[in-house]
This record gives structure tokens, C-alpha cells and sequence, in this order.
């Protein structure tokens, strides 16, 4: 793997208003892979992104990315960089051939095999008006506007969003499609857990316009554990637990997550004196919804339960 | 770039269709008015109607055009689209003015060419036609260029305060109105490139800032703040009017005298105080009695005895006061008289009337001092009318008056001077109360009354004791046959001159000539208070305006600039407007640099350079410092109190990071 990151930002910041969207954003992102930007709506997934590509002037901070200022993208910067907008928009007017050589005319490196492919694949008529597309064919058009030139870095944002489940696989196929090539490098940002557990290599975490994780998919999946505690009665209020996320109580069961599960975490939930303690396996999925959940209070069920004295 | 500049055509076509579909209907419209009626004596192609609606369309158009041209793209997900491809964000911005103009040029220039090769093609337009006439169309046209640009920049603008979206409209509008009253042609060119220039920097700067004023050049910045500042004084001015609207309105406040001349030949002084009524006196000072009542008469009773006059005005000796090029454009040739078949114009060009066939619609020839020829030029001879003669009986040379008979087309000498004493200036007079149709003639150096024949009724010497003298009041007094001639400063301008020197009255009689004459003594310089609705309006005047307007003398107010223009005007800048910008300027931290350039800004522009200062700038927002927990902006890396950095975010203790990068 290259040394120099493709994406590199330091302090990042944007605000809007007086409410920070991201905040002291600092990131590297290696060259070759795909690395996932995950966080839930509004964490300032988009305002990173549009930071990025020099779409957005960050209010303090800065950042490179394929080593050129991010306020200042050049134009040979941007022919390497692909880039799918979010809400998928085009002209409407356009019909698919017209857009894709409206596209052609700028990037150098056009491929019009992969366009043709990538259309072909969402089944869509080079005739067909974009206004007449349903968002999925859309985002599949958009898909092959970005994927034609073969750039060098690709920067989805939320690609799949308003795509069905078998638009999304060929989403996902043509992600890994395009990281063949080793120094080509994918980041999205996404909700889609599953397409983050096929392609990622590396993730990365917004909560509240925070960075909280920042590490291989494979780290993150290891760092959270859930744990089973069963009580012959009910079970008794949760004491102060280091790197607590979530957590569930039923009729005579608590359910544990946490982060960087070790020793300490162990002793205080046998603290409580359980009769049975078992760690239980937990989706990528349910790892996430976890981890970006609200902290502190954890659960409505939870917060009820601590009410009572 | 034309990947670009087609898909800005292409998606620009139905704006373009429906303007050129509108153009066309608007210039049928003035060709139907012109065919309607044959006998029309006018060119369509410099008529009033054609400039009006050209400068009405092409404004509107160019407007909603360059706001269009931005607004298809300005949802954040198309604007990203467009702006991330490999090209700079200045080429993206020439590609859409590319595609831009060149629709405008279409939609603008293709009817209006098609109206000027029909009224070009001979047997359509019965008038003539050379081509400066255009030149107020093509002014026009060109200005709609500022539109454009401001259109453009009014939706590309992210500005805090949604009015001050639209503020760049105001100099394309100061660009309409003063095109109209620059002298010469090149001028209003000048003014029209020097607007959209600043309007077309503005927007460039906007394309490279995505419309913030954050993060633009520093060109971009003076542009956007230049093109807003015309704006903002329309703003402050709207408001000082609003505003003035919560006082009662004074008739008059100050003082002012002049002089007015009666049936009966009496010359009377009126006299106006604020709060006090009108004092009308004679030359001596008295009061002038109302013989029913033996009190002072009222002003209501004197209006109706006050003489009607015939004004002449002749060229004065050394001052040139051609006019604006507008105003010189629409007298190129003036339509003069019209018989039953014919139409006659006066042409400037050759000096000679002209006529046009009513059915044909074509020349038959024109007439000159040696009388007709069957073409444009004659024998040479031309008269010398330098006033638009517009329905006048009569024409001149230097030394010949003529009268001019358009049924025969034939030309008869009604009064002939020396070569030495040239004639000046004539008029008609034909007003009924003067006893039948008379000419009066001005030479270089008599006055004289012509019955039709061209005999003399009167004739007075002309040696003005002042070289200001060049305006001619004549009035016919009571019982008929006397008359009153008040030679006084002429024209708009010598409002000054009028005071120091009001005139010099002489009055004749028919059979006796010159009965007496007098100097009018100067009347006192008016002094004018402003109101408390004038002070509202100097206080939103930029203080630099005003002390070049007490500089240069310039003649806005017919007393003088009264000199608490500027104290309010500079005071406001003082003492308001400049306070504020500081104070802001302090709390945002800006750059001393910058500082002292918007306080000198705001002192030199006061409330309309507030009003701007606010519109542009963008306020950061303010955060206590972890460290000294005072306010500090969030957009600076350090604090500028206690200089610590920002803290980084605050640990949870659920982080989950590890190195990605080998090494």
C-alpha cells in the first residue's frame, strides 16, 4: 500500500450558523481500497464530502486530497477525482447518450465501454430522458457518469439511496469492478451496512459532526461485543460500565454492548452478580446502530428502568 | 468549454424562444402603429416607442436570462455536477456568459434586424433615415448587458440577508438612466462597458466562491461591493422617502424673489418667506393694491393678470450647450409640415426640407434657400436652422428669412439682413391675443416683430449689457398694439445669472416704436431651509457625493447646495455609520488592513456604504474559548486573546481508531 494518504484533512471544520456540522475533522485515507464514511443524518457525512471537493469552504482547517489543497482543486485534480452526488441530479432535459457525452467532452480518460456497460446493466434506453428516469435509474446513470472516466479516486455520496436491492449489488459489483486497479481508491459515504461489510476495507465514523472512529472494518467489528446476563428476578440497575453503548433489559435478561471490551468492562458486569454470563455474536449491523445510538442514556427501556428507585 | 456552451444553449432554448417570440410581437406592435396611420411623420427606427420598448425588453430579458442561467443549477447537488469537472471555475463561468450573450444577441438582435430591413427597403417608411438614428436602439440593446449580469448575480449571491440578493440590479439601472444624459455617444458606451464590467467580476467572483463573499478574489470583493453600492443608495433613498412620509410637508422653507410682468405692462416683484404670504410689489417697493378692495392684492387675483409671453432663446456667443446625444439624435431630422400628399421634413444633414409621397412611401426631392430640387442635395444650398423647426412657417439662412409654400413647392424671402448682422434666432407667433399671425426675428443686433407680409411692426436694438442676455420674453400688453420685451439670461442653467441680473424690459408701441426701457435691479439670492424630510434625504447621501457635488458647483438645486447638506450627510457618516462598521469590524477581528479600508469606505459613503458593508460581508459565528471563555470567532485556528487553540473534541471514551497507513 502507498504511504501517502489519498485524502488527508487536519482540523476540518464547517459551521452553519452557530451549529458545527463537522467538527475538528482529522483523516487520512490510504491510497487503493474502499473506505466507508458511515454516520447517521445530519452527522456532516455530505458536509465532509462537499469540503472535499472545494464545493464548500470550510469554516476553519484544511485538508489535500491526491495531494492538492482542497480549496483549491485544479481542473487536473478533478479529471482523477470521480465524484456521485448524493441526490443524483442531472439536467433534465438531457437524454442518457446526451449526458454521457456532455460528460465525455470533459474528461480525457472517457471510457464509453464502461458507460455503456454501466446503463446497459441498469437497463436504461440512451433515448430515455432524464426526467423521465425513476431515482433508481438515476442513480444508476450517475453511477456510469462517474465510473466512465476511471478516475483515480472515487467519492460516492450515499449511492444507493433510492436503489433496490438488485441495483445495489450491481452498485456494489461495480465498486469492486473499479477496485481491480490496487491504486484506485473508493470513498462513500452510506447507510447501507451490508454494502459497507462486502466492500470496505476501512471505516470511518461521525457522530454529532465528530469523528469518533477512525479504523479497518476488521478493528471496529472487533472492538464491539455484546454480552447476555440472565438474572434469576430482575435485573438489578447497571452501574457505571467503561465503554458502554446499548443497553436492553427484559424480563429477567440485560443486554450488553460495549466498546474495547476487556477485563475492567468483564468485572463490572460480573459486579452485578448474574447467573449466567455469555457473549453473543452481533452483526456488523447491529455493531453500528449500537455504536451510533445515543450514549449515556442508552435505551428508551433503560432510561424507564433507572427511573425506578 | 463547447460541451458547455451548447448545453447552456440548449438548456437556455425555451427562455430564448418565448423572448424572441415577445420581441417580435413587440416591434409588429410598433410596425402596425406605423402602417395604421400613412401620413405618420416619423421614422420608426428613432421613434420614441422603438427605444422605449427595446430598452423595457432588453433589460427584462437580459435579467431573467442570467438569472435563469444560474438558478437551473443552483440546487447543491447540480451545482457540484457542473463545477466538478476539469476545468477552471472561470471557464465554466465565460462558457454560460458565452451562451448567454449569444442568446441575447439572437433573441435581441434578430426581430429588431428584420424591423430595420423592412423599414430600410425602400417604399415602407416615408422618412428619412441615416444610420445614427440607431444609436439610441443600440444603446439600449447594450444595456441590457448589465441586466444580464445582475440577473446572474442576484442567484448566484449565498447572502445572509435575502433582499440584498437583488441590490446588484441597481447599477444596471443607474446604466439605463444615465446612458440617456451623457453628452456624446462613446460616453454612454463607456458607462455601459464600466457597469457591466463591474457586474461581470462581481459574478466571476461568485462562480469562484460559489456566490459566497468568503473565499473570492480580492477583485471579486471591490466588484461585488462596487456593483452594490448603486443599489444600496436606491435602498436609502427609498427609505429616506418612506420615512419623510411621517412629517408634515412644508410648501416652501427659505426665501426667494422674482420678477413677473402684467397686461399692463407693470413689472412686479414677488417676494416668498417661509410661514409668511406672498409679498407682490412694484419695482419701487410698494405693495401692489387691489383697485376693488385698495388692499394688497392677493396672488390668486394677480395670476389673472399676469401677461402671456413668446419665448425665443438665441445661441450665446462662446457656450456650446449642445445637449445629451439622445437629445441631438432625435432632431437629426424633425418632421416639419405635412400636405395633403406629401410629408416634409427638416434634415440636418443636408440643411434642407424634404418630402416624402404619402402613397409611395418614397423621397420626390427637397427644398432649399434656391428652392426645389428633385434630390437630396440640391444645389448645395442649405438653411441654417440650428432649432428644431418643427411646424414653424418659416426657415432661415444667415441673412435671409424664408417662407415656405409646400403646396407649390416653392420658397419666397420675407425678410432679408446684412452679413454683419446675421440673423440669429425666429420664432412664430401665432397666438391670437397677439393680433395675428407675426415673426419674431432676433439679429446680432436688433429685435423685430414681421407682420405675414414681412414688414416690420416694430424693431428694437439688441445691445445686451450682459453677455448672459439671450433669452427674449415677449409679451402683448394692454390696450392692444404694446408689447413688452424682457431680454434675460437664457436657457435651463443660468439660474444663477437670473438672479444677479434679472433683465432688461423695454416696451414698445406699434406707431410710437420704444416707448422706455429699463434694467431690472438683482434680486436678493434666494436662501433655501431644508425641511425636515430634506434632512432625511442628506443623511442618506454618501458624504463623498455631496462634497463633490459643493466642489464642482454642480447645479441640483436652483439656490445653491445649502451647506447643511453636508453637515448631515457627513454627520450621519460620522457619527453612525462609521461607529458601526468599526464596532463590527473590532468584534469580527478583522485585518487592520482591512479595517482601515472599510472605515475610510463608510466615512466617504456613509449609510448607502453601510447598507453594503452589511449586505457583503459574511459574520462568522462566535464561540467562548475553552480557555479564556471569551466570545471568540470559530473560522480563526487560534484565540486572538489568549491565543490557545481550539480543544479537540471531547472523548467519550468509545473512540475507536487505529493507523491505516503502513508505518
Amino acid at each position: 500500500m502507498n504511504e501517502q494518504p489519498v485524502i488527508r484533512t487536519q482540523g476540518l471544520t464547517r459551521y452553519f450558523g452557530a451549529q458545527p456540522a463537522v467538527y475538528e475533522l482529522s483523516l487520512e485515507v490510504p491510497r487503493g481500497g474502499v473506505f466507508a464514511l458511515l454516520g447517521r443524518n445530519g452527522s456532516g457525512k455530505t458536509t465532509t464530502i462537499r469540503m472535499l471537493l472545494g464545493l464548500l469552504e470550510p469554516t476553519r482547517g484544511g485538508g489535500s486530497i491526491l495531494g492538492y489543497d482542497i480549496r483549491s482543486l485544479p481542473p487536473e485534480a478533478r479529471a482523477r477525482i470521480g465524484y456521485l452526488t448524493e441526490e443524483h441530479q442531472l439536467y433534465g432535459w438531457m437524454s442518457v447518450r446526451e449526458c454521457g457525452e456532455f460528460q465525455s467532452r470533459f474528461f480525457p480518460t472517457w471510457n464509453d465501454k464502461i458507460f455503456r456497460g454501466v446503463i446497459g446493466h441498469f437497463g436504461l434506453r440512451p433515448t430515455a430522458y432524464v426526467k423521465s428516469l425513476s431515482r433508481g435509474e438515476r442513480a444508476g446513470l450517475c453511477l456510469a457518469l462517474t465510473l466512465a472516466p476511471e478516475p483515480e479516486l472515487l467519492i460516492l455520496d450515499d449511492p444507493a439511496v433510492g436503489l433496490d436491492p438488485v441495483a445495489r449489488r450491481a452498485l456494489v459489483e461495480s465498486m469492486i469492478y473499479l477496485t481491480r486497479r490496487s491504486d484506485r481508491t473508493i470513498f462513500f459515504s452510506t447507510h447501507q451496512l451490508p454494502d459497507v461489510e462486502r466492500v470496505a476495507d476501512h471505516i470511518a465514523v461521525l457522530d454529532h459532526s465528530v469523528l469518533r472512529a477512525c479504523c479497518p472494518l476488521e478493528t471496529f467489528r472487533n472492538s464491539i461485543r455484546q454480552v447476555r446476563l440472565r438474572f434469576p428476578g430482575s435485573p438489578p440497575a447497571l452501574p457505571k460500565i467503561p465503554g458502554l453503548l446499548q443497553a436492553f433489559r427484559s424480563e429477567g435478561e440485560l443486554r450488553v454492548t460495549c466498546v474495547h471490551y476487556n477485563g475492567a468492562t468483564e468485572a463490572a458486569l460480573r459486579g452485578l452478580a448474574p447467573a449466567q454470563m455469555e457473549e453473543t455474536p452481533i452483526s456488523l449491523e447491529d455493531a453500528f446502530i449500537s455504536y451510533l445510538g445515543d450514549r449515556g442514556e442508552k435505551s428508551f427501556i433503560l432510561s424507564e428502568t433507572e427511573a425506578q428507585p | 468549454m463547447k460541451a458547455l456552451v451548447r448545453k447552456e444553449m440548449r438548456e437556455n432554448v425555451r427562455i430564448a424562444a418565448l423572448g424572441l417570440v415577445v420581441h417580435t410581437l413587440m416591434l409588429l406592435s410598433q410596425y402596425r402603429d406605423y402602417v395604421a396611420v400613412p401620413a405618420n411623420m416619423s421614422q420608426p427606427l428613432a421613434d420614441r416607442g422603438i427605444q422605449w420598448s427595446t430598452a423595457w425588453f432588453c433589460g427584462i430579458f437580459g435579467l431573467v436570462l442570467g438569472w435563469l442561467q444560474v438558478h437551473n443549477e443552483r440546487r447543491p447537488d447540480l451545482w457540484a455536477f457542473l463545477i466538478h469537472r476539469p476545468m477552471t471555475r472561470s471557464g465554466i463561468f465565460l462558457g454560460k456568459v458565452i451562451a448567454g450573450l449569444a442568446l441575447y444577441a439572437l433573441v435581441v438582435g434578430l426581430p429588431l434586424l428584420g424591423f430595420i430591413i423592412w423599414a430600410r427597403f425602400p417604399g415602407h417608411v416615408a422618412a428619412p433615415f441615416e444610420l445614427a438614428m440607431l444609436q439610441p436602439v443600440a444603446a439600449y440593446l447594450l444595456a441590457g448587458i448589465p441586466y444580464y449580469f445582475a440577473g446572474m448575480l442576484s442567484d448566484l449571491r449565498q447572502a445572509r440577508w435575502y433582499a440584498s440578493r437583488v441590490l446588484g440590479v441597481g447599477i444596471a439601472l443607474a446604466v439605463s438612466l444615465f446612458i440617456s444624459l451623457t453628452p456624446e455617444f462613446w460616453q454612454s458606451l463607456l458607462l455601459i462597458l464600466v457597469g457591466a464590467g463591474i457586474l461581470a467580476t462581481a459574478v466571476w467572483g461568485g462562480f469562484q466562491s460559489d456566490g459566497h463573499y468568503r473565499g473570492q478574489p480580492a477583485c471579486g470583493k471591490a466588484a461585488l461591493t462596487a456593483a452594490l453600492i448603486v443599489g444600496c443608495q436606491i435602498l436609502a433613498f427609498l427609505g429616506a422617502v418612506l420615512m419623510s412620509n411621517f412629517f408634515l410637508r412644508t410648501a416652501f422653507s427659505g426665501t426667494s424673489s422674482y420678477y413677473a410682468m402684467t397686461t399692463n405692462g407693470i413689472v412686479c416683484k414677488f417676494t416668498q418667506v417661509a410661514g409668511r404670504q406672498v409679498e407682490i410689489t412694484d419695482l419701487e417697493g410698494k405693495p401692489l393694491l387691489d383697485q376693488a378692495t385698495g388692499k394688497p392684492i392677493e396672488q390668486s387675483e394677480f395670476n389673472s393678470r399676469l401677461a402671456a409671453a413668446i419665448t425665443l432663446n438665441v445661441p450665446r456667443a462662446g457656450r456650446l450647450d449642445r445637449g445629451t446625444w439622445m437629445q441631438r439624435d432625435l432632431s437629426l431630422a424633425s418632421p416639419w409640415q405635412a400636405t395633403q400628399d406629401t410629408l416634409w421634413y427638416y434634415w440636418n444633414r443636408y440643411g434642407r426640407l424634404v418630402g416624402y409621397d404619402v402613397a409611395t412611401r418614397r423621397c420626390i426631392g427637397s427644398l432649399g434657400p434656391k428652392g426645389f430640387a428633385a434630390d437630396l442635395l440640391g444645389s448645395g444650398d442649405r438653411f441654417s436652422n440650428a432649432e428644431r423647426p418643427l411646424g414653424s412657417r418659416a426657415l432661415s439662412t444667415a441673412t435671409t428669412l424664408f417662407q415656405v409654400d409646400l403646396e407649390k413647392r416653392t420658397i419666397r424671402a420675407l425678410f432679408t439682413t446684412k452679413a454683419d448682422n446675421p440673423i440669429l434666432a425666429h420664432e412664430d407667433v401665432t397666438r391670437s391675443d397677439f393680433g395675428g399671425p407675426h415673426t419674431l426675428v432676433v439679429t446680432k443686433r436688433s429685435a423685430q416683430l414681421l407682420n405675414i407680409e414681412g414688414k416690420p411692426i416694430w424693431q428694437t436694438t439688441y445691445e445686451p449689457a450682459q453677455a448672459s442676455y439671450t433669452g427674449f420674453h415677449l409679451f402683448h400688453l394692454e390696450p392692444p398694439d404694446q408689447f413688452a420685451l424682457w431680454i434675460s439670461p437664457g436657457g435651463p442653467r443660468d439660474e444663477v445669472e437670473r438672479e444677479r441680473h434679472p433683465g432688461h424690459v423695454v416696451w414698445i408701441a406699434r406707431e410710437q416704436g420704444v416707448i422706455r426701457s429699463t434694467d431690472l435691479p438683482a434680486l436678493a439670492v434666494p436662501h433655501y431651509a431644508p425641511r425636515p424630510e430634506d434632512r432625511i434625504m442628506f443623511c442618506v447621501m454618501p458624504p463623498a457625493l455631496m462634497a463633490s457635488i459643493a466642489i464642482l458647483h454642480l447645479p441640483l438645486w436652483p439656490a445653491g447646495m445649502p451647506p447643511e447638506s453636508l453637515w448631515f450627510s457627513w454627520g450621519s457618516s460620522l457619527l453612525v455609520c462609521l461607529p458601526i462598521g468599526l464596532w463590527l469590524g473590532r468584534r469580527y477581528q478583522f485585518p487592520l488592513a482591512a479595517l482601515a479600508g472599510w472605515g475610510v469606505f463608510l466615512l466617504l459613503l456613509g449609510v448607502p456604504g453601510l447598507l453594503t458593508f452589511l449586505s457583503v460581508q459574511e459574520w462568522p459565528a462566535r464561540e467562548p474559548c475553552p480557555n479564556c471563555h471569551r466570545p471568540r470567532l470559530v473560522d480563526r485556528p487560534r484565540c486572538d486573546r489568549c491565543g490557545a487553540e481550539w480543544a479537540p473534541p471531547e472523548k467519550t471514551g468509545t473512540e475507536v481508531f487505529a493507523p491505516l497507513l503502513a508505518g
